[in-house]
Parts: structure tokens; C-alpha cells; sequence
């Protein structure tokens, strides 16, 4: 019996080893995402050079990430008959102070496409100004034409296309991809 | 090998006898071919109890000299499935063996004499010889999917996540020669980081084993069981070899095992695994991305004396499996028409997306012999590291990141677990075990990649009892159980913009109970009964997970739960089942299992309404509790229509209710039905021949549509269940032999030989991709003996 119990306490103290060992872990907490693809944050300013309007500023914002609570999205107030410069701004809300993702963008410019698509079609007409080193249109800066009074929704699109950028919407994976309610009247 | 069988002479040692004690009970018997009745002389058989082996006679007849006790005899013949058989010896007693040739699928419980032997009471299915031999080259996943009553959640064409009776992930316990798997298995998309070719067997306890498993198997248990190391001297060794022609799939995988005759007790083996895979191909297009690259080892060394072993083991698990990448907007345009594939070209290149993971186990395991009542003391230990790296399809903007070429979601789990196992020496009709375990583990994630589970520091301890008792033809077992388990989780969060912590911790403490109770109604049918309930605490997944992983967003129950309402509770299962099976008998086997599991608060994962994201709206998944019920039935019958001829029959359906709703439960598996025809050439392996064992096989496989799905499934599935289909498949095989001493074993397998177009409900990519089209698989097996000596 003693054996057995002598026994019995190796085996014991065997099986505790492997708390002995975890014992001296790291205590560490998480740390912030490295990655600057976050990005929060679109704000989109039309500033009217056409007719007396004042510029018009819309902004979706999501600074809590996916998921969570639900991402704030303003309206787009625009007149009707009117010419507007779209200049578009993209941020990083979640660094302190917050990170200008445009400027990257704009660096990184033979990469990258911004996609307007008004719905209905007739509502905008929107036309990408600026253009890359290639020649091929990039879209930060926007000239926005409105008709008619009437309602629908602004889809803009940021598309990554590293080495694969040909003018078309088709190659390369989304970065941003917001959807502005829209009035014109 | 036949050869190696003859020169089996170690000596004969009286089974754990104090030397004063006489060990004069015979324990004796004949080994015979069940299905020509002819003898088998020099087949093996081997007291597991006490490593003893010996050779049959020229009458097929072996013989022991044991002392009272219950022991395992394993009997085993080149070309035959191994059997064993656990006996009771009070007096003199003769047990009789009829092994099956190699190549017939069926079998009664075997029951291993392993570290963990399967519970009696409960179904249990064995993929062993050739059954195993037809799934070499697949994913562990995959081939599991050979037991009725098993299905996968699949990721494209090479994830597959073992399901035992629509129960799965945290469900299904998978151990590891004898440890139990812990990596990153909470995934749906995440198959288990084995290697199958360390495996001899594969054995699947279908239902809740809770008791000596951990309170985790409710759905059940998979045993990757390596055969146990050689106690013959001699080095010889196993290579196999497989070719698809689907994926231009190439698979090399060698043993080599080894007992030096000068250190008698020492035994080794080591083994390594190469396996590489080209695109798959649909019937009409090759998946994009959908490569792999595996490279595996293992290596163990044992030694071994007549009262004490040790064994050490260490097995590691690298992997690249490629994904297809998750179209964007899928959800929308899945409902509109169909999602057109990328189009690909057949290519071995691995590109983003991909998964890395690599998965490395070391355990040190011992037994001790004690004195007089004091039966057996087993200890392992265990160590496991796993990481996981999450390539995403697109690279990250910035190009000085992109450089880097880091994974955007960089798992890290690290486990320690304690097992000791104590079972007294069988009193009488009387037998148990106690057991105690300990489990510390510790994940986290790569600091500055993108969140998705939390860090979480999980102990947990327990303490396990079974008793069993063994009156006549009778076996009653009941098992008691008792789990504490620690949870701390840490999670960033940004609700407000700024980083901040939180810091959660759990305890839980969760009983479990099983009794069972088996009956021999004579040497071919078997009745099974059992009855049990387990508690398990919720993972930290299931609480707190949240983020875009493989293009799908999922949280965890704890992230959005409304304030004040209690976090995830832990689910109660209770399982009652019910088995017959036929074996052993010349012309019809099968077996037959009907159970029914209440789940109270089970948690399960189900689609919610897309989250709206900066870059679009995500297919969302989310964590919720309900009661359910689970109820099934799975079969299999094989009836030898002649002598050549054997037709099967296997099928198995599970109707999944949610109570509270009243309603089904989304995503169980679709009801199954495959049946089969064999033909088996008749014939002892003779020096003469060149070819036995021929056999060929065409069977097919018809899955229904799933139309058990809840009533609002058009809103919540982002497609309603595919259609039903079925699928043609068949194989022929045998052994040539190519030298007097080196059999070659050689199979072709066809699947889906028609080429079909179709989906599965439980695949992950079923939205968006067909299953993949025929594949045709040669398959070789060639022992290796080095200067093993001749007769």
C-alpha cells in the first residue's frame, strides 16, 4: 500500500507538471490591430459651381468596425440643375489622432478606382476628373451633374487593383463599398 | 510479411504474477477463416495485457498460460482483418477466432486494446485494412464520411469537418493517439490538423461519450489509432502512394518501425507524409484556388518491460490548403441567378487566399503495472501548439504591409493537458477505472492581426469514474463524470472608436452521467443500450468570436447580446440510444442504431441578416441558444447474395428540431442512402499465384434534398437546399505479388463516375460552387521489410 501511495503521489505531482509549466505564460492583453485597411469613415464634400448652393458635405461612418452598432449614413441633399466638384476623403477614425487613408490612396494612384453609380441612372451624372500616371482615371476628385428633382441612392465603390488596374471596374477586390441615400429638389 | 509472422517467438512471460504465484490457466483457442472455415496456421495471436505473442500451430491453434483475469487477445493474419476479443479467464478457457479476409467492410464492435479502448455500450464503427486502405490520400474529414451515420461540413473541395449524428466542432471529440485534439477545431471551415496515415484505425464512437472522453463529446468521438509499436525484432516498414486524376493529387506517405534485437523492450517508428494537390475541377471548371500542400511527420519510441512502458511521440501537421475566394456580394447575387466561378487553369500554385496551418504535438505516455489489486496506471502528457494563418485574398493596401506577406487573421493555441488512468485489476465480474485530466490552455493571436477570437486562458480539470459489471452474456456500465472549467477571455473592443479590453471570466462546473448496457445473443448479434447526460460549458467562440473570417461575417452570442440579459449558459444534453448488430456471420451483417439527444440551451451558429460593412454587406452568422432534439437513425447491412458476391446498404437521417420554435433547426445534414455490390475473389494467398484478393465494387450514392429546413429559410438561408443527387462510384483492387516477400497492394477508385453536376447542403461554398467531378484514384501499398530473417 505504501508503494501505491508513493506511487500515487509521483503521479500527482506528473500530473500537475503541465500547470507548473504554464504557470510563467505571458499575461499579455490584446493589442490594436496593426493593418491600416481599416477604414471607418467616407465623406464625400460637392461643393456647387453652378447656381448660388452652398457646399454640400455626406459622411458614412462606421467606427466601430463590422458588426456591432449599425454604421451612421447621412443623405445627400442636392439641387436640381446643378454642377458640383465631388472631392471624396476617406478616414481611419479608429487611430488617434485619425489616419487620412485619401493620401495613401493617392499615392498608391496607378491602384486604385473609385465607381459612382447613381440609381436611378438619370438622377447624377457623375464623371471621374483626375487621372493616374498611366493616364487612367482614378475618381478622388468627382464632377457631379443634377437634372431633374427626384430621389434614389449614390453607390460609391473603391476598388484595389495592385498591378491589374485597366480603367474597368472588373479586376482587384473592393476596399470600400458605401450606399448615400439621395434628393435632389 | 508471412515470413516476419513465423519468427514471432518472444518469450512467453507469465502475465503480471508475482513470481511466488503459478500462471498455469490456459487460455486457448483456434484461428480459422470464417468465411472457408479452413485453419490459419501461423496467424499471431497476441495478449495485449501483457505484450505476449505467439503463432498459431499447424492446426491454426494458439496457446497462453495466464493467470485469472480479463485479458484482450488480438489475432491477426496477413490478408485478414485483425480481430480482438476481451476474456474474462477464471478457469481454463478456449475462445475460438473466424477472421475475415481483409477485404470485407463489416465488423462487430471492435474494440482496440489501445490506451482508450471504446466504450462497449456504445455503436461503434472501425475503419481498419482495406476500408482504410480505400481512404488513403484523403483528408481525415473525408474519409470519415465511409461510417454511416458521419457527415462533413465542407469548405470547398478540401475542408471537411467530421458531423457524428448532425452534431459537430465543439461537439465532436477527436483524440489524437490518445490525446485529445486541441487546435482551432471550433471553426466550421477549419478541418482537423491530422495526418490519417498515422493511423492503423480509425474508429468512430457515434454519440455522446462524454463520460470518458470529456464532457465535450456529445456528439461523439473519432480515435486515430497508430497500430501499437512492433514487439518483434526487425525493422520493416509501409509505404503508400496515391495518385487522383481530378487534382492531379499525389500522395507519398512512408513507415518505418523498428524493435532492435540487441534492446529487447525498445521499439521505434517514424513516418512522414507528403501530399500535394493541383486545382479540382467541377464538371464544367476548375476551382480557383483550391491547391494544397501538406507536409507531415510523426515519430515515436517506446520502451517497454514486463510491469512498465514509456512511449514518447511527436507528430507535426504543416498544411497550405488553398480557398476559394469568396465572391464579393454572393449573398445578393446567389439569390438573383447564380454567382458565375472565377475562371482557372489547372495549376499546383498556392496564392492567396489560402490557409496555413501547422499543428504539433508532443506526448509522453507511461503505464505501471501495480501489485496484486492494484492493476494498471497509465499517464500521458501532452503538449500541443497550433497555429493557424488566414491568408486573405486581398493584400493589404499599404505596400510596405503587403510586403511582409503576413496573415491577416494569425491564430495561436497552445494546450498542456494530464490524463492519468487507473484501472484496478478486474474483482470477479467486476471492472472500472478512474481517471483524473487536466487541460491548460492559452491562445491568443499575433499582435496587430485583425481580431477574431478572443485571447482566452481555459483550465479546466476533472474527475472520471466507470464501473463495469459483467454477468453472463450481460455487460452493464455506468460512468460518472465531473468537469470544472475556468474561462478568462480578453477582447478588444472599439464601440465608442477608442481601443479599449475587456476582460470576462467563467467558471463552470458540469456533471456527467452515462450507463450502458450491452448483450451477446449469441456469437452474431449484439444488442446495445445507453443512456446519458452530459453538461458543456460554452467555448470561447461561441461567446465572444466576432469578425469578416473567410468572407463571412460571424459573432459570437456575448457580442451583441441585449445589456442585462444573462451570457451563454452551458448546454445540458441528454442521449438515450439504441443499437443491434449482426456480425460475424457468414452471410448478413450490419448493424442498426436509433438515438435521440435533447439539447437543452444548445448553441449553434445561424445565418442573421447581412451586417452592413464599409466594404458592402456581409453574409453574417451568428451564435444563439435554443432547446433541440435530435433524432436519428443510421444503418448498414451487407448480405453475401453468394459466395463472391456481397450487396450493402448503408443510410442514415437525423431530424432536427428546435423546441422552442417549434420548428426544424437550419443546416442539418440531408438523408443519406448508398448501396453497393461486391464481388471477392475466393482464395488463400498461395506463393503460387501472382494475384489474390481481387475484388471490384460498384456502388451509389443518392443524398435527398434537405427539406427539414426552418419555415422562414427563405429569409434566413442566402439559398434554399440544393436539389438531391446521387453519384456512381466503383473500385477494383488486389494484391500482385511482385517478389516472393513483397505484396503489392493495388486499387483504382472512381468517383463520381458520371460526371454529375450537383451541391451539397452542408457545403460551406454551396452558394457559389459545384462539387467537384469524376475522380479517378490508383492507390499502392508495398511493405518493406529490411533483413528481416527468412524461413
Amino acid at each position: 500500500m505504501t508503494i501505491f501511495q508513493s506511487r500515487f503521489r509521483l503521479a500527482a505531482v506528473l500530473l500537475a507538471l503541465p500547470f507548473a509549466f504554464s504557470a510563467c505564460k505571458d499575461d499579455k492583453d490584446p493589442v490594436p490591430a496593426e493593418d491600416n485597411e481599416q477604414i471607418t469613415t467616407v465623406i464625400y464634400l460637392l461643393t456647387p459651381t453652378t447656381g448660388s448652393g452652398a457646399p454640400v458635405t455626406v459622411t458614412w461612418r462606421d467606427v466601430d468596425g463590422t458588426g456591432g452598432n449599425a454604421p451612421v449614413i447621412g443623405t445627400l441633399n442636392l439641387l436640381p440643375n446643378t454642377t458640383y466638384t465631388g472631392d471624396i476623403t476617406l478616414f481611419d477614425e479608429t487611430k488617434s489622432p485619425a489616419e487620412n487613408i485619401t493620401e495613401e490612396v493617392e499615392e498608391e494612384s496607378d491602384e486604385h478606382l473609385f465607381i459612382y453609380q447613381g440609381t436611378p441612372a438619370s438622377l447624377l451624372s457623375i464623371t471621374r476628373t483626375d487621372r493616374d500616371a498611366k493616364n487612367l482615371e482614378i475618381g478622388l476628385a468627382t464632377r457631379v451633374v443634377t437634372t431633374a428633382a427626384g430621389t434614389g441612392t449614390l453607390k460609391i465603390t473603391l476598388r484595389h487593383q495592385p498591378g491589374s488596374k485597366d480603367g474597368s471596374a472588373t479586376p482587384g477586390d473592393t476596399d470600400v463599398e458605401v450606399t448615400f441615400p439621395v434628393t435632389v429638389r | 510479411m508471412l515470413v516476419l509472422l513465423g519468427v514471432l517467438t518472444l518469450p512467453v512471460r507469465a502475465q503480471e504474477a508475482p513470481a511466488s504465484v503459478e500462471c498455469t490457466l490456459a487460455l486457448a483457442g483456434r484461428v480459422a477463416d470464417h468465411e472457408s472455415g479452413t485453419v490459419l496456421p501461423g496467424a499471431t495471436a497476441r495478449l495485449l495485457e501483457t505484450g505476449e505473442v505467439i503463432a498459431a500451430d499447424v492446426y491454426g491453434n494458439y496457446h497462453f498460460h495466464v493467470c485469472a483475469g480479463t485479458y484482450t487477445v488480438e489475432v491477426s493474419f496477413v490478408g485478414f482483418r485483425t480481430e480482438t476479443m476481451a476474456v474474462r479467464v477464471t478457469s481454463s478457457v478456449v475462445r475460438n477466432f473466424q477472421l475475415h479476409p481483409d477485404a470485407v467492410q463489416l465488423q462487430g464492435a471492435v474494440v482496440r486494446g489501445q490506451a482508450l479502448p471504446a466504450p462497449a455500450t456504445q455503436a461503434t464503427t472501425a475503419l481498419t485494412g482495406a476500408a482504410l486502405a480505400a481512404t488513403r490520400g484523403q483528408t481525415l474529414g473525408e474519409a470519415l464520411l465511409k461510417v454511416s451515420g458521419v457527415s462533413a461540413i465542407q469548405t470547398g473541395p478540401n475542408v471537411f469537418k467530421p458531423m457524428i449524428h448532425g452534431l459537430h466542432s465543439n461537439r465532436v471529440a477527436l483524440l489524437n493517439n490518445g490525446v485529445r485534439q486541441e487546435g482551432q477545431q471550433w471553426g466550421q471551415d477549419h478541418g482537423p490538423e491530422i495526418d490519417p496515415f498515422v493511423a492503423s484505425q480509425l474508429t468512430v464512437v457515434k454519440g455522446a461519450a462524454g463520460v470518458r472522453y470529456g464532457a465535450d463529446a456529445i456528439g461523439g468521438v473519432v480515435l486515430v489509432q497508430p497500430a501499437a509499436l512492433p514487439d518483434s525484432a526487425g525493422t520493416t516498414g509501409e509505404v503508400h502512394a496515391v495518385g487522383a486524376s481530378n487534382n492531379g493529387l499525389g500522395a507519398l506517405s512512408a513507415t518505418v518501425q523498428g524493435a532492435p534485437a540487441q534492446l529487447p523492450g525498445l521499439a521505434w517508428r517514424a513516418q512522414g507524409t507528403v501530399r500535394r494537390a493541383g486545382l479540382s475541377a467541377t464538371p464544367d471548371y476548375r476551382i480557383s484556388s483550391s491547391a494544397l500542400a501538406e507536409y507531415n511527420y510523426s515519430a515515436a519510441v517506446g520502451w517497454r518491460r514486463e510491469r512498465w512502458g514509456v512511449e514518447a511521440f511527436v507528430s507535426q501537421y504543416n498544411a497550405r490548403l488553398g480557398l476559394y475566394p469568396v465572391p464579393e456580394n454572393w449573398n445578393v447575387t446567389a439569390r438573383n441567378g447564380g454567382v458565375p466561378p472565377l475562371p482557372a487553369t489547372f495549376t499546383y500554385a498556392l496564392d492567396r487566399p489560402y490557409q496555413q496551418i501547422q499543428h504539433t504535438l508532443f506526448k509522453l505516455s507511461s503505464f505501471y503495472r501495480l501489485n496484486g489489486w492494484g492493476g494498471r496506471l497509465a499517464l500521458t502528457l501532452a503538449q500541443q501548439a497550433d497555429r493557424r494563418g488566414e491568408y486573405d485574398k486581398f493584400r493589404p493596401r499599404n505596400d510596405n504591409v503587403a510586403r511582409r506577406n503576413l496573415p491577416e487573421l494569425d491564430y495561436r493555441n497552445e494546450t498542456s493537458t494530464a490524463d492519468l488512468r487507473w484501472e484496478p485489476h478486474a474483482h470477479g465480474n467486476f471492472s472500472g477505472e478512474l481517471g483524473l485530466s487536466g487541460t491548460y490552455q492559452h491562445n491568443t493571436y499575433r499582435p496587430g492581426s485583425r481580431y477574431f477570437i478572443p485571447y482566452y486562458t481555459n483550465l479546466s480539470g476533472g474527475a472520471y469514474g466507470l464501473g463495469r459489471w459483467q454477468p453472463g452474456p450481460w455487460l452493464l456500465e455506468a460512468g460518472l463524470r465531473l468537469d470544472r472549467r475556468t474561462l478568462e477571455t480578453r477582447r478588444p473592443t472599439r464601440v465608442s472608436g477608442a481601443f479599449a479590453v475587456i476582460t470576462e471570466n467563467f467558471a463552470f462546473t458540469t456533471p456527467a452521467l452515462s450507463t450502458g448496457v450491452a448483450r451477446e445473443l449469441g456469437p452474431h448479434v449484439t444488442l446495445r443500450a445507453d443512456a446519458s447526460l452530459l453538461q458543456r460549458a460554452p467555448a470561447a467562440n461561441e461567446r465572444a468570436s466576432q469578425g469578416v473570417h473567410n468572407g463571412i461575417y460571424e459573432e459570437g452570442y456575448d457580442i451583441t447580446r441585449p445589456a442585462g440579459t444573462p451570457g451563454l449558459g452551458p448546454e445540458t444534453a441528454r442521449s438515450v440510444a439504441f443499437s443491434a448488430s449482426w456480425h460475424d456471420h457468414p452471410r448478413l451483417n450490419g448493424e442498426l442504431t436509433l438515438y435521440q439527444t435533447h439539447l437543452q440551451n444548445y448553441i449553434f451558429q445561424t445565418p442573421i441578416p447581412p451586417v452592413l460593412d464599409i466594404r458592402g454587406l456581409f453574409p453574417s452568422y451568428r451564435f444563439q441558444q435554443t432547446d433541440a432534439r435530435f433524432r436519428g437513425l443510421d444503418l448498414l447491412v451487407a448480405y453475401r447474395v453468394a459466395r463472391p458476391l456481397t450487396l450493402g446498404l448503408k443510410a442514415a437521417t437525423v431530424v432536427e428540431r428546435d423546441l422552442r420554435l417549434d420548428d426544424y433547426l437550419i443546416l442539418a445534414p440531408a438523408d443519406r442512402l448508398e448501396g453497393w455490390l461486391r464481388y471477392e475473389a475466393d482464395g488463400q494467398p498461395t506463393a503460387a499465384r501472382r494475384l489474390h484478393g481481387f475484388y471490384a465494387q460498384l456502388g451509389a450514392q443518392a443524398v435527398r434534398r434537405q427539406t427539414r429546413v426552418p419555415r422562414d429559410n427563405a429569409e434566413r438561408d442566402y439559398l434554399a437546399p440544393p436539389p438531391g443527387y446521387w453519384l456512381l462510384g466503383a473500385e477494383i483492387g488486389g494484391t500482385l505479388r511482385l517478389g516472393p516477400r513483397t505484396p503489392l497492394k493495388i486499387s483504382l477508385t472512381g468517383t463520381n463516375l458520371l460526371d454529375t453536376v450537383y451541391r451539397d447542403y452542408l457545403n460551406r461554398y454551396r452558394y457559389f460552387l459545384d462539387e467537384v467531378g469524376r475522380n479517378v484514384t490508383l492507390r499502392l501499398r508495398v511493405p518493406l521489410a529490411f533483413g528481416t530473417p527468412k524461413n
